[in-house]
């Protein structure tokens, strides 16, 4: 339990207990999050990346259940807190930011009532107090005019907008870790870039640590320090962002590099054929090798542990040492 | 060629006003102007205003005051009595002496406070049951909803009528003061409102349960979640506002069901025998059916008419609050 990380997840496991069968969302997860850093968690659809968040706030949805590991926050231990306790942590230390703000603000109530929510979950202030904490935190984020827009509602901001006010409201009890969930995947790419730029000067400003969940490895590239590379559920390479570009030693992520668009290399892009797998009936083996073009039998046969191949570089494949 | 630009300009500005007057508009104001494109439910709504007028001013209305007053049945001693509708007597006099016209206006009084009365506590039951099922899911949904169907396989009239006689033996007193406002309660019928409402909440919970299940998926609420706020804010702040819309429907429908049974219990002589409701003056005059029909007609007939107006008016609000439904 060193002091320099924030956040510890050892060994996670959340399943969906459905009646299909058991689907293994989270199969096993481990990473840290350094003290003031972000750590991105970047995979396909379905690789566990919000379950993992979720696991760890512990908001799973019915009927998921977190079947094993523990969680460090700050020293402490996460999962065995009792409901109450826990409730403690979410928005006050540890903030949360969605995918989608036009779902994930209530259309029902104006700004201020939503925001108030959040700090009387936590705090006994007066009314005032709060309106004033709530315009402060909403300048910052950018709003203009927010000791009138205060009184507004969802539908009258545009989509950037609202993602702003998302952000204001995990940020407003200025919490130690905040988690974004693909903050930016519904928005056009000139606001996306607004809000990555807010996000990073918050964080600093506020010295949080931030873990952000993401596909998209641009936004990995620019934001991150580390980054924990997710497929089916498990974690497939742990490195520091530089590194993941530079030397990516699983397969999986040398093809989700691949995907991405670069100027400095003349090379066509490549999609990853196939689909993630059904994690209810999941691969023997290494669950990539369907999809993996480096397959031999061994990874038919035996599921690859995560080795460490050089400090802080972590790699789950049998063939790792032919892509060096 | 001006006069085209000058038309486009103005179906230009018009259709900007349009826009603002749209954004502008309350979720409330919203609903109100889908509402009132609605025949049927402005009819509705129409009908059950002329009842509340009836109720309200029920005293200024009728020729003749309410029962037990035994003015009440002066045409019998004017020897009016099983006279047929006349001007005197709109809707003729009953065999025993009194005017139906006056008996329907007074017993609008008694229609009123059973179907507000009903549908507060139905509202209040459904709600509570709806919503503490949906949102906690599990082991509680399965405890409650299996209790809402218990409730909901009963044969319910005939445990209704025979609570309502167990009730009825046992009381004292007919009728109760209010504590502070002094108004009077007869306590037979409210007996038979809590009876009503116990037997009839069943289907509503159901229903909001099934909306709940709906919203509870929603970002928001997960959002709240993450974000600290408990289960009893979250249902109070985020899932009884989003459900708010469907349960002023069912309230509207209820109040329809629960006036025609509590004329159903009272028309087959288990009502309160203090309080003349529609359904009373029913059971009453039955058996002169073949001498006086008007009798029992025009108390029929108003039971009909709040009936339809409330379902009409629930269908209405359901097109205007649900607009999704009708797609």
């Amino acid at each position: 339990m060193s002091d320099s990380y924030i956040l510890e997840v050892k060994n996670l496991q959340t399943y969906f207990f459905t009646e299909a069968g058991i689907v293994k969302a989270v199969d096993d997860i481990s990473f840290n999050v350094e003290r003031g850093s972000t750590v991105g968690l970047v995979g396909e659809t379905g690789s566990g990346k919000s379950v993992t968040a979720y696991s760890i706030l512990r908001i799973v949805p019915r009927p998921g259940k977190i079947v094993n590991g523990k969680v460090f926050f700050n020293g402490e231990e996460l999962l065995s807190k009792t409901e109450e306790e826990m409730r403690k942590y979410r928005g006050k230390k540890i903030g949360m930011i969605f995918q989608d703000p036009n779902s994930s603000l209530n259309p029902l109530f104006s700004i201020e009532e939503q925001l108030t929510d959040t700090i009387v979950a936590h705090e006994r202030i007066s009314k005032q107090e709060a309106r004033n904490k709530i315009i402060e935190m909403l300048a910052k984020v950018g709003i203009p005019e927010p000791s009138t827009r205060i009184k507004w509602y969802p539908h009258q901001f545009s989509i950037g907008m609202k993602q702003r006010i998302a952000i204001a409201r995990a940020l407003l009890l200025n919490p130690e870790l905040l988690f974004a969930d693909e903050p930016t995947t519904n928005l056009d790419v000139t606001i996306q870039a607004q809000v990555l730029d807010l996000l990073r000067t918050l964080k600093n400003e506020m010295k949080m640590s931030m873990v952000l969940i993401t596909h998209d490895m641009g936004i990995i590239a620019e934001m991150t320090n580390n980054v924990v590379v997710l497929y089916a559920g498990k974690v497939f390479e742990v490195a520091d962002t530089k590194t993941i570009f530079k030397k990516p030693l699983n397969p999986y992520t040398e093809a989700l590099l691949a995907t991405v668009p670069r100027l400095d290399i003349k090379k066509k892009l490549e999609p990853i054929p196939g689909n993630v797998p059904n994690l209810i009936e999941l691969p023997s083996g290494c669950r990539f090798h369907p999809r993996c073009k480096y397959a031999t039998q061994i990874c038919k046969e035996q599921e690859p542990p995560l080795e460490e191949v050089e400090p802080g570089h972590f790699v789950a494949c049998h063939h790792w040492r032919e892509l060096e | 060629m001006t006069a085209k630009k000058e038309n486009a300009t103005k179906n230009g500005t018009s259709y900007v006003k349009q826009q603002t007057e749209k954004r502008g508009a309350s979720q409330w104001a919203v609903a109100w102007r889908r509402f009132k494109r609605n025949k049927s439910g402005l009819i509705g709504l129409f009908m059950i205003l002329t009842v509340f007028f009836v109720g309200i001013f029920h005293n200024q209305i009728a020729r003749y005051p309410a029962r037990p007053n035994p003015d009440a049945f002066k045409p019998l001693y004017e020897n009016e009595a099983g006279e047929p509708p006349s001007l005197k007597h709109l809707f003729g006099t009953t065999t025993l002496g009194t005017d139906v016209f006056s008996d329907v206006v007074h017993g609008t009084v008694y229609t009123l406070y059973v179907a507000i009365l009903a549908t507060f506590i139905i509202v209040l039951l459904s709600v509570s049951i709806g919503v503490i099922s949906g949102y906690l899911g599990g082991k509680v949904d399965d405890i409650l909803m299996r209790i809402t169907e218990a409730f909901l396989v009963f044969p319910t009239l005939p445990l209704i009528l025979v609570f309502a006689r167990i009730f009825q033996l046992t009381l004292k007193e007919t009728t109760w003061s209010l504590p502070f406002i002094g108004v009077k309660v007869p306590i037979g019928l409210t007996t038979v409102i809590l009876i009503i409402s116990i037997f009839g909440w069943a289907s509503d919970a159901r229903a909001i349960r099934g909306e709940v299940l709906k919203i509870k998926e929603a970002e928001f609420i997960q959002a709240a979640k993450a974000l600290g706020s408990d289960s009893v804010n979250i249902m109070i702040h985020h899932i009884v506002p989003n459900v708010l819309s469907i349960v002023i429907i069912l309230a509207s429908l209820t109040m329809a069901s629960t006036i025609l049974t509590e004329a159903a219990v009272s028309f087959l002589g288990f009502g309160d025998p203090n309080s003349v409701t529609w359904g009373y003056l029913l059971n009453e005059s039955y058996n002169d059916l073949s001498i006086t029909w008007w009798a029992e007609v025009f108390p029929g007939l108003a039971v009909f008419w709040t009936v339809l107006g409330f379902n009409l008016l629930g269908d209405g609000l359901s097109d205007a609050l649900n607009p999704r439904l009708r797609e």
